[in-house]
């Protein structure tokens, strides 16, 4: 009985990692620019236990190939960016990105992440700069006696100066995009790294190339569905309880098969 | 002497044990997209010996809408064709993604084939029609194979949601075709059946247990009772 015991415990073990893929999602659903994910599961290889034989004489019946399945394991936890809901906060450095692309922030060992959570701030130094505090690429000063920072939404930044009516552009904010996004490595902190899987960044201003427009004064909120991934927890909850029985059933099974020797 | 009687039920314990596995993995699968779920049935050798035997079960499990760009269903018979490292695959569907070079990939980075191989992406916006046809920015790009196998046919299962291709499979003529765009279509596991046939495989298993003991206190009193003298 071996065999289906473990093939149900692949199973049960199947529904606790999408369990705490769906924790993750509800856990973020607040988190702005976050993507849900969801886990992908595939069967396990086959054992043919026993080949196509032939029983009897040799025009007699020919059984086939007799192949049982050993369970199922995780194939890809796979995020899916999804255009998050538009969020308007009325925020000046708050920035939504609508559409394909990410912004670029350098982080401390000077290598470049990417995100979507647009919700910036000013550094000591007038910088763009995250809430975490890495700089948007490239680099925006925004003069300290700027009153009015306006940024457009193919990515523009003007200020105006003091009382002056005059519009000063600081800068353009640069965006990358990816073959598939959802090949890049979560960070943390709302930020992604490149990977092989996501291909190259290829670099272009909001409104040109397939790359989305920059709204100010909004954020994009997380595309988490709390009563989907509700649904799929319900689910899920319920494959694994129904694991467990076989495993009971095969359990039982044996205990009467041992039975059996007196 | 009833020794026939006990091969009997030892082939028919290990009948039932090899079920119990089946349904195992099933139900380890019930979640799985695109699973086709293995029947058992005995089959009746010299007469009274059971010998499992499994068929993979090809009715259709549900679509789920996903709204996923590359996530496709079939919403009627038939297979999309994979290039897998072990020759071309059938496969009920899925989530597929793109690589770095922009092919059109299952979660293995086994590539999904169209009439002219590969299927590579641009950017864009990318629709998939009933029939097949890709199209990014209203640009066809290629028509995806779904081929059938005839009626009948127990397909091979080659594990990570994929089948060995039968040597009758033949494409599936264009009216026919019902790709489904941003479906997948779940495991077809029915958790109900499977926990019905759990309760049958267990009550069974014992009722045979109980005639190998009935057989056992048979030969006891022949070897221990009947041979002494009164």
């Amino acid at each position: 009985m071996d065999p289906s015991l473990r093939a149900a415990a692949t199973g049960m073990r199947a529904q606790q990692l999408r369990t705490e893929v769906i924790a993750n999602n509800l856990a973020n659903v607040n988190t702005t620019g976050f993507k849900r994910s969801r886990a992908h599961f595939e069967d396990l290889l086959y054992q043919t236990v026993q080949g196509s034989t032939t029983i009897g004489a040799p025009d007699a019946a020919t059984l086939p190939a007799i192949q049982v399945g050993r369970g199922t394991r995780l194939s890809a936890v796979e995020r899916l960016h999804s255009q998050g809901p538009i969020e308007n906060t009325g925020r000046s450095m708050d920035l939504a990105i609508e559409g394909e692309g990410f912004f670029q922030v350098r982080t401390p060992n000077d290598g470049i992440a990417y995100t979507r959570d647009g919700s910036f701030t000013m550094s000591d130094q007038g910088m763009l700069v995250t809430h975490g505090g890495y700089p948007v690429v490239p680099g925006i000063r925004i003069p300290g006696d700027a009153t009015n920072v306006v940024i457009s939404r193919n990515g523009i930044v003007t200020v105006q100066n003091g009382t002056s009516a005059e519009v000063t552009e600081i800068g353009r904010i640069e965006m990358a995009r990816f073959t598939n996004p959802s090949g890049l490595l979560s960070a943390g902190e709302n930020l992604y790294t490149e990977t092989p899987a996501s291909g190259q960044p290829v670099l272009g201003f909001p409104q040109e190339d397939g790359i989305g427009r920059i709204l100010q004064g909004s954020l994009e909120g997380s595309n988490v569905q709390i009563v989907q991934e509700m649904v799929d927890m319900i689910t899920s909850m319920r494959a694994y309880e129904i694991n467990s029985k076989a495993i009971r059933n095969s359990e039982e099974m044996s205990d009467v098969a041992n039975a059996m020797v007196r | 002497m009833p020794i026939n009687g006990m091969t009997r039920a030892a082939h028919a314990l290990h009948y039932y044990e090899r079920r119990q596995e089946v349904v195992a993995n099933n139900l380890a699968n019930a979640d799985t997209d695109g699973f086709k779920a293995e029947r058992v049935f005995a089959q009746m050798v010299e007469g009274a010996i059971p010998v499992a035997n499994t068929e993979t079960d090809l009715t259709a499990g549900t679509l789920k809408q996903t709204g996923g760009k590359l996530d496709l269903a079939l919403g009627g018979p038939g297979f999309f064709v994979m290039q897998t490292a072990d020759g071309e695959q059938l496969t009920r569907g899925g989530s597929f993604q793109l690589d770095a070079d922009g092919r059109m990939v299952d979660a293995n980075g086994n590539a999904i084939l169209g009439e002219g191989g590969e299927i590579v992406l641009p950017p864009g916006q990318v629709v998939i029609d009933d029939s097949g046809i890709v199209r990014v920015d209203g640009q066809e790009i290629d028509r995806l194979r779904i081929e059938r196998v005839p009626e009948g046919t127990d397909l091979t299962h080659a594990g990570a949601n994929l089948f060995l291709p039968d040597p009758g499979r033949e494409s599936v003529p264009l009216a026919d075709r019902t790709v489904r765009q941003g479906y997948v279509e779940t495991s077809n596991v029915s958790t109900i059946e499977s926990l019905v046939d759990m309760i049958s495989i267990q009550r069974a298993y014992s009722a045979v247990q109980k005639t190998v003991t009935t057989l056992d206190s048979i030969r006891q009193t022949i070897s221990n009772d009947l041979g002494k003298p009164v």
